[in-house]
């Protein structure tokens, strides 16, 4: 059985800029993967390929062994990869209950009824904690509850891959926890495959199946929590050489 | 006073009038941020098509009305597909070939219908008495409530439907829509299309009161600019109210000041708004 996303040698510049080089990598159905890399590694380059924000100016990218390298982002999302963003997204002008429509409406699937798709909406909302949000506008939210809208509204695509970009950042300790709880919920309730980029090293350690680790572009080490932190490579990644 | 409300009512119904051109700037600049300089010619087509459909062709004018703006929905679709696309991501690009379009279509104008004034035949004649004090023209009259019809329809569609609801989340993020699945391409494509249909709408609704000439066409597009930036960029009610202001403002302007001086006004209170409120009456400061 192949892996349900899989990236060979993806290569991707900006300018003079070198942000992947030659990655590979593969997600297996069900698993839940950390990405994880200093500043600059080419964390987020890596999910903009995915998603198809970006194409890989080499390299090529497998969705269910469906070449998807350059698909566009509704496409993709359309086949079941959804994304959210480390710096929140919703579209500020409209309320909880039509941003998470307008992932329902982006499926293009002709099945079922409006009054179905709008129940479908309340039941995300309640299922992300915003059930008495639902006629806010997402301007009017707070961080952690935009962070929740963003959620439904890419659950709401029925995706069979989430990425998540840095969903803890910018959040205190008890609403990481909180988050968390989601991320857990989502994974054991919906067996969505999960692939996340952290930097709240705990968290990701813990929850995570397997990490990889980028360093300015280059994967430099791929394994199960344990192997990771006890890595030299890693951890000149993040401190510096040492002069020992 | 009589005089004064008439003044008035006139104002009005060019100001609805105005309204529905303008949503049309608008919609196009909101969803796809390009501008389309080609907007006053679009109207002029449909002044033209109107008028050829039913005094040419012999088709009723109340079908030939709505005949005519499909046609220009046909073009908008066109020129999308044709001119616009290639230029995403540049509005540079889209602002000079709108530009040119809307010279070449003037031009094209001139040699298929010549330069001569034309207007489609009234749906309805005579006057009515209205609430004692004037009389005021069945045909503008008539003007008004289709104006007002057009204008519920596209509130519906934009805040009640679903593609509405593509087309707001597009306007405010276009990436994020895509992201979500949402077909930016398509809404691009009907935006563009719904737009060059309401400059379509307006012209056919004028063209029975004010002739339609080729030449006449860069005055539509000022004036549809002008409410635009006066209600505020992408606001749907900021179109309505900048356009009743424009039509009440030049109507009241020209009959108590001077006809000469009709555009003026528009001008004057677009320098105005510039100066003490560059985000127009209902748009939004940019952060």
């Amino acid at each position: 059985m192949g892996a349900l996303i899989e990236g060979k040698g993806l290569t991707k510049s900006f300018g003079g800029l070198t942000a992947l080089k030659g990655v590979d990598f593969h997600l297996d159905e069900g698993e839940i993967i950390g990405l994880i890399g200093p500043n600059g590694a080419g964390k987020t380059t890596l999910f903009n390929l995915v998603s198809g924000v970006f194409h890989p100016d080499s390299g090529k990218l497998y969705f269910n062994s469906k070449n998807i390298t350059i698909l566009k982002p509704f496409e993709i999302c359309r086949l079941g990869i959804a994304r959210t963003f480390q710096i929140v997204r919703p579209f500020l002008k409209m309320s909880c209950f039509e941003n998470t429509l307008v992932g329902i409406i982006g499926r293009n699937d002709k099945n079922g009824g409006k009054e179905e798709r709008k129940d479908e909406v309340r039941t995300l909302l309640k299922f992300v904690g915003l059930g008495n949000r639902e006629q806010t506008l997402a301007k009017d939210l707070t961080l952690i509850e935009k962070k929740r809208l963003e959620m439904a509204r890419a659950l709401a695509t029925k995706p069979k891959v989430l990425l998540l970009d840095e969903v803890l950042a910018g959040l205190n300790p008890s609403e990481i926890l909180q988050a968390l709880e989601l991320i857990e919920v989502i994974r054991t309730q919906l067996k969505m495959t999960v692939f996340w980029i952290e930097h709240v090293m705990g968290a990701i350690m813990k929850a995570s199946d397997r990490i990889i680790v980028l360093d300015q572009g280059e994967k430099i080490k791929e394994g199960k929590a344990e192997e990771i932190v006890s890595d030299l490579k890693v951890i000149e990644a993040y401190l510096g050489e040492s002069d020992a | 006073m009589n005089e004064f409300l008439m003044y008035l009512t006139n104002g009005i119904v060019i100001g609805v009038i105005n309204a529905i051109s303008a949503i049309g700037v608008s919609l196009i600049v909101g969803i796809m941020r390009v501008v389309n300089f080609a907007h006053g010619e679009l109207y002029i087509f449909a002044g033209y098509f109107s008028y050829h459909l039913s005094a040419s062709l012999g088709v009723p004018p109340l079908l030939a009305m709505p005949l005519s703006i499909f046609f220009i929905f046909l073009i908008g679709i066109g020129m999308e597909r044709t001119l616009i696309r290639p230029t995403y991501g540049d509005e540079m690009y889209s602002l000079i070939i709108t530009f040119v379009l809307s010279i070449v279509l003037q031009n094209a104008a001139l040699l298929i219908f010549g330069p001569y004034p034309n207007k489609p035949p009234n749906l309805v004649s005579g006057a009515t008495n209205i609430f004692g004090l004037y009389h005021y023209g069945n045909q503008r009259l008539l003007s008004f409530f289709i104006s007002i019809g057009i204008l519920l329809f596209i509130f519906y569609l934009i805040k009640r439907t679903w593609f509405g609801k593509s087309i707001r989340a597009v306007s405010q993020d276009r990436e994020m829509s895509s992201l979500v699945g949402v077909d930016h391409l398509r809404v691009n494509m009907l935006s563009f299309g719904l737009g060059a249909a309401l400059a379509g709408a307006a012209g056919v609704i004028v063209a029975p009161i004010f002739p339609v000439t080729p030449t006449g066409s860069s005055a539509i597009s000022l004036n549809a600019f002008v409410v635009v930036v006066l209600g505020g960029m992408g606001s749907l009610k900021g179109c309505v109210i900048g356009g009743l202001a424009l039509g009440i403002i030049e109507n009241l302007g020209a009959a108590y000041l001077s006809t000469m001086y009709r555009n003026i006004f528009g001008f004057v209170i677009l320098i105005l708004v510039l100066v003490f409120r560059p985000w127009g009456l209902f748009g939004q400061k940019a952060q």
